[in-house]
């Protein structure tokens, strides 16, 4: 997936305006020329700078607007895809009220069938490896991971 | 952002649940966390680390020493006071809860917690190159009276921070306005240490175990410190009172707090183990090792420490033009 | 040499060396799996080795990185797929290697010329790092200002990327490390009244992110079309690697050369020190025409210099806390959660500690031989990990991780945002690397910026003023010069993503 420079250029150029914008609520401090928005606005200009070649370049180089890799037309593929920042955000949602070890197995066990591994192999692997992490990062290493459901048994 | 919400209510309705288990006495029966709002290997860390590692032989629980830094100590202070009063999270809390929240950086104040005990407090010493031409503190006053403003300049600490107050306070004690030496704002008071050895700055205002590196390796010395009385681990440091005449004090401190309604009888038993692990000659050992000096105060005393504290750095950071908002 | 001994009592410690014994095997897995690069194995470890003493914790990123970047020489030869970026100069030249039959020497010649690139590369960070300790103590905030500069300028200049995509990576990393309280006045930016954003974007959520996550999604979409593996069996690697030594010992010593002047710049690393000492070998070459034909000559020269690079990283990382490439970037980071701020002053106040990473190296290189031949051995079975079952495992060490650097689910969050962003940016051809270095670096060009800026109560001469702080900023900015040009001649054509 890849946006033709002149859209991309053309978006960056919006973001570092907003930033600039959001700069501009900043307090300045008397006597002091440069406050806590000058790094910040600095960056800003060269963001837009550079937003401002790739949108001259994109429009001199012309091509389609959004280029797509023949994978994202394969429902399956896409899916694929999508699990890996899926399976994140439903850890952020889940594991605080279901505890690690549950979400942790659970998010385990789906990505290994979804990803066709043998289901004999998959349950005894969830389970291993989930026990693992817990013991040695909240054992071990004495991370705080949520308890959830377990926290009376643990 | 949601999740902060979330977060709290969370805790909230963890709060709840965990009411009926504390009614059996049986508190407690699970890890308990303690939080550090800095970093891990530093003073606050260790000094944690060690009471921690008490608590955790007298309750006979785990206590897992947490480390939430970020944000000049909001984000770990600010985990603290949002967490469930349940007994199962404490934190060590430190000066910076009295001054925070007169730079308009958080609401939180020290009314925001159950203050438990107070621990340590360390004084700031005036550091000053090895080979700087002021040998002595009264030579060093004398030179920033007859300077003109600005000429000097200092670091410890960010903008605002406690050793830069110090350094303000200080010059406010010997009649000069509080930006008469330039502060020039590091990230800490080893990267100030640093930039001192190498002649970017003229003073040093952050505490004698922080500098200790450095006077040790024979490129800095301490020429005072802002106590009442002199630190037996480096006796030769006047204080300011027996070489100007100037009778100013003022430290980090360093004290465990629990988050605010945490149930009498839970505060009780943490009272009762904090001074148990103040008094363990090991607590006593460790930190005079480092060079720590240390201060105790039961939960009231601790509680009235803390709003003296709080009134003082608000008319000190008014009157340096510290305070927003 | 109080403190040597004190480093031989730190590192022959059996925990120490049971760690590193694990991250040897850790790193010799993970390298020698397409895919998984040895930036990728130090992001993970982070977490884990977070809870460690420092020496122990340093052992494990040292020794993990080191065979990762040797491992990733198998499966370049056996399979044409390099398996880390620092080995993909010489793939192709391998893998035709192993073509014409000559597996056993290519392996052996990849291994021992490692070693020996290694420990050219062990050997100069020893020699040059206390020296230039002793230089940087009297450095101030002008110096580190401008080094700062050269540093974040080299991210971009070395990069092979289209340097507007540099740039635009670059001020992106800088400006995500002004969120939270600036350094100047205290006050809160960008953290949109977020208690998690006041402690700003936390770099090894954001480094797991952009070098595991966006590389897990890369991998998810292809997982299905993985072919079966067929892999060769190896013989004895060693017959011949002397012949080659004595034939090419010129080539070593210059690839070790290069290798190890390129790590030490800030913002260069490994992989282009593999690219450049490969080049340049084909550029002096009798035989030039014969490179790309499975011809050993130039695997000398670049095997050598990615291993060299890796250890004289360390060098700018140790002395100035500038990371000379992204894996130094996330042990300058490490550093600083064990309270050991990197810069001259560690070399005084915990000399032990930088002798017993000297010896780790050392170590690491040894153990090299035997591990790098064993793995060697077992490529077989190594390559035939089912990566279906490896990608959502890699994907738990990646949250759990990131939740760890912060002690919350903000660095999850964090992580997964980053790993998006990584992933949009691969595809349009912009470069990961700068962006990091942005973030690391970010802190210390503004404080050293408002520190010298108000020392020199805005005199913009001052930062001149002393004799490195003005040749440093020579320098620089004779390279913004350089690069400007270079820019604006380059005109309309985008580099391939």
């Amino acid at each position: 997936m890849r946006l033709n420079d002149s859209l991309l250029g053309a978006i960056l150029l919006v973001f570092a305006g907003w930033v600039w914008w959001l700069t501009t609520y900043f307090p300045s401090f008397p006597g002091q020329d440069y406050g806590p928005n000058l790094f910040p606005r600095i960056l800003a200009a060269g963001i837009g700078l550079c937003a401002l070649l790739l949108l001259l370049r994109g429009l001199r180089a012309g091509g389609a607007a959004l280029v797509l890799e023949p994978w994202t037309r394969q429902p399956a593929r896409v899916a694929s895809f999508l699990m890996i920042p899926g399976g994140a955000l439903a850890y952020i949602l889940l594991s605080d009220p279901l505890g690690f070890i549950p979400t942790a197995f659970l998010l385990l066990l789906g990505l290994f069938l979804w990803f066709r591994a043998r289901p004999v192999l998959a349950l005894p692997v969830a389970a291993g490896m989930t026990l693992l992490v817990h013991w040695f990062f909240a054992g071990l290493m004495r991370v705080p991971l949520p308890r959830g459901l377990l926290d009376s048994v643990l | 952002m949601p999740i902060l919400t979330r977060r709290s209510l969370l805790a909230a309705s963890g709060a709840a649940l965990a009411m009926p288990a504390l009614g059996q006495g049986n508190w407690p029966n699970r890890p308990i966390q303690l939080v550090v709002p800095w970093g891990a290997g530093g003073g606050t860390d260790a000094t944690a680390r060690i009471v921690g590692s008490l608590l955790e032989r007298d309750l006979g629980q785990p206590v897992n020493v947490v480390n939430r830094t970020g944000g000049s100590g909001v984000v770990g202070h600010s985990a603290i006071a949002t967490a469930a009063p349940d007994g199962y999270t404490i934190g060590m809390i430190t000066v910076e809860i009295t001054m925070m929240h007169w730079q308009g950086l958080t609401q939180l104040n020290p009314t925001s917690y159950t203050p438990l005990a107070l621990m340590n407090s360390d004084p700031p010493g005036v550091q000053v190159k090895q080979d700087s031409p002021y040998q002595d503190i009264k030579a060093l006053a004398d030179a920033i009276k007859a300077r003109p403003a600005g000429t000097f300049k200092a670091s410890g600490t960010g903008q605002g921070g406690i050793w830069h107050l110090a350094l303000v306070g200080w010059l406010q004690a010997m009649g000069l306005k509080g930006d008469h030496v330039r502060w020039v704002p590091s990230n800490g008071a080893a990267p100030a240490m640093q930039e001192l050895a190498a002649g970017g700055v003229d003073i040093v205002t952050c505490s004698v175990p922080e500098a200790r590196a450095m006077i040790d390796a024979g490129r800095a010395k301490s020429l005072a410190i802002m106590a009442p009385q002199r630190n037996p681990m480096f006796a030769q440091v006047p204080t300011l009172n027996e070489t100007l005449g100037i009778n100013y004090s003022v430290g980090a401190w360093r004290g465990i707090a629990a988050p605010k309604n945490l149930p009498a009888p839970i505060a009780q038993r943490y009272g009762a183990a904090l001074k148990a692990a103040y008094d363990n000659p090991q607590f006593k050992e460790f930190m005079s090792s480092r060079g720590f000096g240390t201060v105790w105060q039961d939960a009231a005393g601790f509680a009235s420490f803390m709003a003296e504290g709080d009134r003082a750095m608000g008319a000190a950071m008014r009157g340096a033009g510290l305070a927003r908002g | 040499m109080d403190a040597l001994l004190q480093a031989f009592g730190l590192v022959f410690d059996p925990f120490v060396l049971g760690v590193i014994g694990v991250s040897a095997l850790f790193g010799m897995f993970v390298g020698a799996m397409p895919g998984l690069t040895a930036t990728m194995a130090t992001a993970l470890l982070v977490p884990v080795t977070f809870f460690m003493p420092p020496v122990p914790a340093l052992g494990a990123i040292v020794t993990a990185t080191a065979m990762a970047i040797f491992a990733g020489d198998i499966p370049g030869a056996m399979l044409r797929m390099p398996g880390t970026p620092a080995s993909a100069a010489y793939a192709d030249e391998s893998y035709a290697m192993t073509q014409k039959g000559q597996l056993n020497l290519c392996m052996g010649v990849n291994l021992v010329f490692s070693v020996a690139g290694g420990m050219i590369g062990v050997a100069v960070l020893i020699a040059f790092a206390p020296l230039l300790a002793e230089v940087a103590i009297n450095f101030s905030s002008y110096e580190y200002f401008w080094l700062a500069c050269l540093g974040l300028t080299c991210a971009v200049f070395m990069s092979n990327a289209d340097p507007v995509k540099g740039f635009l990576s670059l001020f992106f990393g800088l400006l995500l490390a002004t969120v939270g309280i600036d350094p100047a006045a205290g006050f809160p930016r960008f953290t949109f009244d977020n208690v998690d954003l006041m402690g700003g974007v936390n770099f090894v959520a954001t480094m797991i992110g952009m070098f595991a996550v966006s590389e897990l999604m890369r991998g998810a979409v292809s997982l299905d079309q993985d072919a079966k593996v067929v892999v060769q069996a190896v013989g004895n690697i060693f017959k011949g690697v002397g012949g080659v030594f004595r034939r090419y010992w010129l080539n070593f010593l210059r690839g070790s050369a290069i290798g190890t002047a390129i790590g030490a710049l800030p913002g260069a690393g490994a992989d282009i020190a593999a690219w450049i000492s490969y080049a340049m070998s084909k550029r002096f070459s009798k035989q030039p025409e014969k490179f790309g034909t499975g011809e050993v000559e130039g695997i000398v020269d670049a095997t050598s210099a990615n291993n060299s690079a890796l250890a004289s990283a360390w060098i700018p990382a140790l002395v100035f806390g500038i990371p000379g490439d992204s894996i130094t970037a996330i042990v300058i980071g490490v550093l600083y959660m064990k309270g050991m701020n990197p810069g001259p002053t560690v070399f005084q106040e915990n000399p032990q500690l930088i002798y017993a990473v000297f010896l780790i190296f050392i170590l690491a290189n040894i153990i090299m031989l035997p591990l790098g031949w064993a793995a060697i051995k077992s490529a077989r079975q190594i390559l035939r990990a089912p990566r279906n079952m490896l990608l959502p495992v890699i994907l738990l060490f990646c949250l759990v991780g990131s939740f760890a650097m912060t002690n919350s689910l903000y660095g999850v969050v964090l992580m997964l945002a980053m790993g998006i962003l990584g992933w949009v940016m691969e595809e349009h051809g912009i470069p990961v690397a700068p962006l990091i270095l942005g973030l690391v670096l970010g802190e210390m060009l503004e404080q050293t910026f408002v520190q010298s800026m108000i020392k020199a109560d805005g005199h913009w001469l001052e930062f001149f003023s002393r004799p490195i702080a003005g040749t440093l900023g020579v320098v620089t900015l004779g390279i913004w010069l350089v690069m400007l040009g270079r820019g604006f001649r380059r005109g309309p054509v985008a580099a391939p993503a």
